[in-house]
């Protein structure tokens, strides 16, 4: 146990793993006692079981898939809204980590939503674009925006200096400069910034969902919750997790795969 | 003077303090070079050096005017910021993170500047040749996260030498590296600078490296620095042991302390920019 407050050793991963599945066994563990123990009513706890039994009713139920037609359409709009979010903000970002003036302009029309309750937008959003589709992209757009255009901004000023007084002395322009010395060096912080903005639109989907639900896991949560199908409603909750969780260790996978230099650096 | 590289004529740099005085770091300098030697730059910590030395070649840091009076002129032309003649190889190498050895020496040539100025094959060609001529012909794949203090300042240096400066500037090139991979590295200077002739100004904070490599050695004294000493050392290179331990280096050696000493006597406020 000389091992245990050591932040800097390295587990074997068959132990990394074996503490993982751990806590998720003792989380279901403590899950089924609790709904079997009877303390609860199964209005607030479904049994484990009867969540999987939700589980493959929604995934297969008189040749429909629920889950998978809602996981398509929340899929699409948490994929729609972040596309719109990195073609806008991570070049906002970068020419506000370029440019202190730049910076000045726009920083006010963004960094105070970072500790803002963006969903307190909402009603605003629906006044404006109304209750369809569109609204749904903006608001995801503007909750997951206002983080990622910060970050990559943070990410490029945290570029060193020396490689721009270094690349300015062989000759580069100011703007090659930014495309060519700050940018690629900036890429690794600014692929965090991406995955930061795609978890936060996973995580606003339900919300942008809940006004005017048609489609979605956000919708199919609702609805099973004004129905009072408590055990639908935490199958849709686990498949948003997984659904979350899956799109962020695909981009740390890209990460890694395309930025080797920075485990090395 | 038609073969004159650099002129540095009535050189002042002050820097504004923040009790509103302009604090003189550099006073009345006058310096010249003219063919190719190597030029080791000595003077107290913090003496304004390292400035001075950018100067020679246009590098400047960011929102600061250099020189704050007086003038460089590199082939008699007033020299205002970053000359393509002169190239600089920093202390901490510079060395791009996310390239590899080969497309580290390759940079340069990725700016308009250099690519518009030189051929893409002819560039591949100086390339190669360099990394032969440093001895990373075998590393040209890695990263430089992978390579030793005195591998990476050998990348430096060849990035430096593709361009076939006039002037080379060198900010204390060696000085985070240990003896004995100094010692190599003052040998490679000697036979690259044979190989390609130029301009060396060099900072350095070893006597020993300037006697060692110095065609010229000039010594500042300090706040503000003015020229204490500057001198010239005929001995051919590279230098064998028996001269280096010898009488005259010692008395070199001993000439160019003293300098220092006395400058170092008169305070030791430090100056970073």
């Amino acid at each position: 146990m000389s091992n245990f407050w050591n932040p800097y050793s390295q587990l074997a991963i068959a132990q990394r793993r074996l503490l993982g599945v751990g806590s998720v066994v003792s989380v279901l563990l403590i899950w089924t006692l609790l709904s079997v123990s009877g303390l609860l009513s199964k209005n607030q706890l479904p049994s484990p079981l009867s969540v999987a039994q939700a589980m493959s009713y929604l995934a297969w139920y008189e040749g429909k898939s629920q889950l998978a037609v809602a996981t398509l359409w929340s899929v699409g709009r948490v994929g729609m809204a972040s596309l719109l979010v990195m073609v806008v903000g991570i070049p906002l970002g970068v020419l506000m980590g370029a440019s202190p003036r730049i910076n000045a302009f726009f920083s006010p029309l963004i960094d105070p939503f970072r500790s803002a309750p963006v969903a307190a937008l909402l009603p605003i959003l629906v006044m404006w674009f109304g209750i369809g589709e569109f609204m749904k992209i903006a608001f995801l757009f503007v909750g997951s925006i206002v983080y990622l255009t910060p970050l990559v901004r943070d990410a490029i000023r945290a570029v060193p200096q020396e490689y721009m007084v270094a690349a300015q002395d062989i000759g580069a322009t100011q703007w090659e400069g930014i495309t060519k010395v700050l940018v690629p060096l900036a890429m690794p912080r600014i692929m965090d910034a991406i995955i930061v903005g795609v978890s936060v639109s996973w995580t606003y989907i339900t919300v942008a969902e809940y006004v005017n639900a048609q489609e979605g896991l956000g919708q199919l949560i609702a609805n099973a919750k004004r129905l009072a199908a408590m055990d639908q409603v935490f199958a849709g909750i686990i498949v948003i997790i997984a659904v979350a969780l899956l799109t962020y260790q695909a981009l740390m996978w890209l990460k890694g795969r395309f930025f080797q230099w920075e485990a090395k650096a | 003077m038609s073969n004159t590289l650099i002129e540095a004529t009535h050189i002042v740099q002050e820097y504004s303090q923040p009790n509103g005085k302009a604090l003189r770091v550099l006073d009345d300098i006058n310096l010249r070079f003219d063919g190719p030697s190597i030029n080791m730059l000595l003077g107290p910590s913090g003496c304004g050096k390292s400035t001075l030395m950018k100067m020679l070649g246009g590098v400047r840091p960011w929102n600061v005017k250099t020189p704050t009076s007086g003038e460089v002129k590199i082939d008699g032309q007033r020299c205002d910021g970053p000359h393509p003649d002169a190239v600089m190889v920093f202390q901490q190498y510079a060395n791009r993170p996310d390239l590899t050895v080969r497309e580290n020496i390759m940079y340069p040539f990725r700016f308009k500047e250099w690519s518009r100025r030189v051929a893409s094959e002819e560039a591949s060609q100086r390339v190669d040749q360099l990394l032969q001529e440093v001895g990373l012909a075998d590393k040209r794949d890695q990263y430089p996260a992978q390579l030793s203090g005195g591998q990476n300042q050998r990348v430096a240096l060849a990035r430096a030498l593709v361009l076939r400066p006039k002037i080379l500037l060198m900010d204390e090139p060696f000085g985070a590296l240990d003896t004995q991979t100094r010692a190599e590295m003052q040998g490679l200077v000697i036979r690259l600078h044979a190989q390609y002739p130029c301009v060396v100004v060099s900072v350095t904070h070893d006597v020993s490296e300037a006697l060692a490599i110095g065609n010229r050695v000039i010594v500042l004294s300090t706040q503000p620095a003015r020229v204490a000493d500057d001198f010239q050392i005929h001995v051919p290179q590279p230098r064998q042991a028996a001269w280096l331990d010898g009488a005259e280096a010692r008395v070199l050696h001993e000439r160019v302390l003293s300098h220092l000493r006395a400058a170092g006597a008169r305070g030791n406020i430090r100056v970073t920019v």
